[in-house]
């Protein structure tokens, strides 16, 4: 067998479409095997057209006479498959004639492939959104549960190390008669009128740079100075403790539901830290939450007590009356003042 | 922790895709479900095909109810093409390596969603 034999043996038999034409004419002088099985078989009168109806000749006749190639894509049905042959042509002298080889790659898999890749990578993208707002979901939330520095310090170390604040005040609120409430309304309403007005005094609280720790039940508990320092805490909590009751006021002046609420203000230190494991909470924890406590229980409705230590660094700012002095429950016996709203009364006695 | 899927015991979407092209190449040959896919797009195809098995495997794709009704309800589908492509597809994950718990897993969800694609 000669070579020449054996290339064109080889040619026929090979996995990739093989077929030379005429370039002036545009018709077949060879095809093999695997162009016959996906294109039919031209005889010598067929032209390139004919076989390709798609095809752009004058396209493909300046790709030729340009760049000696022209590469392009064809599809057919195989059975019910869709078929991608891609179609190659290079310019050619074969003695003194002018010739086109057209190789033809079956590229199905590939153009399958890359459906697959679309269609797995949109799935895989939605979801990644979709983890993303989850994240940010709870993101959400967790900033409800905690300050930003220290939700900050749990997402990068996982625990959150309890931290000393000093000086901080405190605020403490609570509602007078809240138990025979929560029996005679309904709990819808109930939990209703509290988000309503917690949400108020979130907003009064931010407003003066306080940062709402918790509310269980009827108590609401905000301080200043925590977790950032800040030279007005005092200042700050009384602000927010004035309005806390304006607002009240005003509400019970339009609403069906009246609430009346005792409040308490100290100044002192606390810890800050996380508690639990599985259900953490933020809390603070010290002498000046103990000591708004108990102040806020010598309140009478919608008034305001203060701790004799931070009268004394309100007085310039703040009118307020001396009650006496009072016996606190784990401290030394000492004055209590009450905070006046000096939009009210203009008439109070400085410290 | 939540539990493994199959999609992640078998090897994630490398190995999950070639169960798809498997699936893919099987179900257009087959004489009895194949005439279905006659007049589909190719990409639709695959890319029906792609969520099919992800969502089977408990990938990250899931079709509703809903969705499977709506998509087969134009199809007129019987038991026996249902029946087939259940056969084919068992045999692709037979041929994947999967272990028979698994395989009677993956056919047990399918069986479920039979009344939303026949009919």
């Amino acid at each position: 067998m000669s070579i020449e034999a054996i290339n064109e043996q080889l040619l026929r038999a090979i996995g990739v479409g093989v077929a030379l034409l005429d370039r002036k004419t545009l018709k077949f002088n060879f095809h093999n095997d695997t162009f016959e099985e996906w294109f039919g078989n031209p005889d010598e009168t067929t032209t390139l057209q004919d076989m390709f109806a798609e095809l752009d000749i004058d396209e493909l006749n300046a790709g030729l006479r340009e760049n000696r190639r022209f590469t392009t894509e064809t599809k057919f049905k195989k059975k019910r498959r869709t078929m991608v042959i891609a179609l190659d042509f290079t310019a050619a002298h074969e003695k003194q004639r002018e010739i086109a080889v057209l190789v033809c790659q079956n590229i199905t898999r590939i153009r399958e492939l890359e459906s697959m890749i679309d269609s797995y990578s949109t799935m895989v993208e939605r979801n990644t959104r979709e983890i993303k707002r989850e994240k940010e979901q709870v993101e959400k939330l967790l900033l409800n549960l905690m300050p930003r520095s220290v939700y900050e310090e749990y997402k990068t170390f996982g625990v959150v190390t309890p931290q000393l604040y000093d000086p901080v005040s405190v605020l403490m609120l609570d509602f007078i008669g809240f138990s025979e409430k929560v029996t005679s309304l309904d709990p819808g309403v109930t939990v209703t009128e509290l988000n309503d007005i917690y949400s108020a005094f979130d907003r009064i609280g931010e407003q003066f740079g306080c940062e709402r720790i918790k509310t269980v039940g009827d108590a609401y508990v905000t301080v200043a100075g925590v977790p950032d320092p800040t030279p007005d805490h005092a200042k700050s909590v009384a602000n927010a403790a004035i309005r806390f009751v304006r607002y009240l006021e005003r509400r019970n002046a339009s609403h069906p539901h009246q609430w009346q609420c005792r409040i308490g203000l100290a100044t002192g230190s606390v810890i800050g830290s996380v508690v639990g494991i599985q259900k953490y909470v933020y809390d603070i924890f010290g002498p000046a939450v103990h000591l708004a406590t108990q102040l806020q229980n010598f309140s009478s409705p919608m008034e305001i007590s203060v701790q004799h230590e931070m009268a004394r660094s309100l007085n310039d700012l703040f009118e307020m009356t001396d009650q006496g002095a009072r016996m606190i429950p784990g401290f030394s016996e000492q004055p209590v003042w009450r905070l006046l709203d000096n939009r009210k009364t203009p008439a109070g006695r400085a410290v | 922790m939540s539990e493994r899927t199959l999609f992640e015991k078998y090897g994630g979407f490398s190995k999950v895709s070639k169960i798809v092209m498997a699936f893919y190449d099987t179900l257009l040959d087959s004489d009895d479900i194949g005439p279905f896919f006659d007049d589909i797009d190719m990409s639709r195809m695959v890319d029906h095909q792609t969520k099919f098995i992800s969502s089977l495997l408990g990938g990250p794709a899931s079709y509703s109810d809903n969705q499977l009704r709506q998509f087969h309800t134009h199809l007129k589908i019987e038991d026996a093409h249902f029946d087939e492509m259940k056969t084919v597809l068992e045999a692709t994950l037979v041929d994947h390596g999967f272990v028979p718990d698994d395989i009677q897993t993956v056919m047990q969800s399918i069986e479920t969603r039979r009344n939303l694609v026949v009919g």
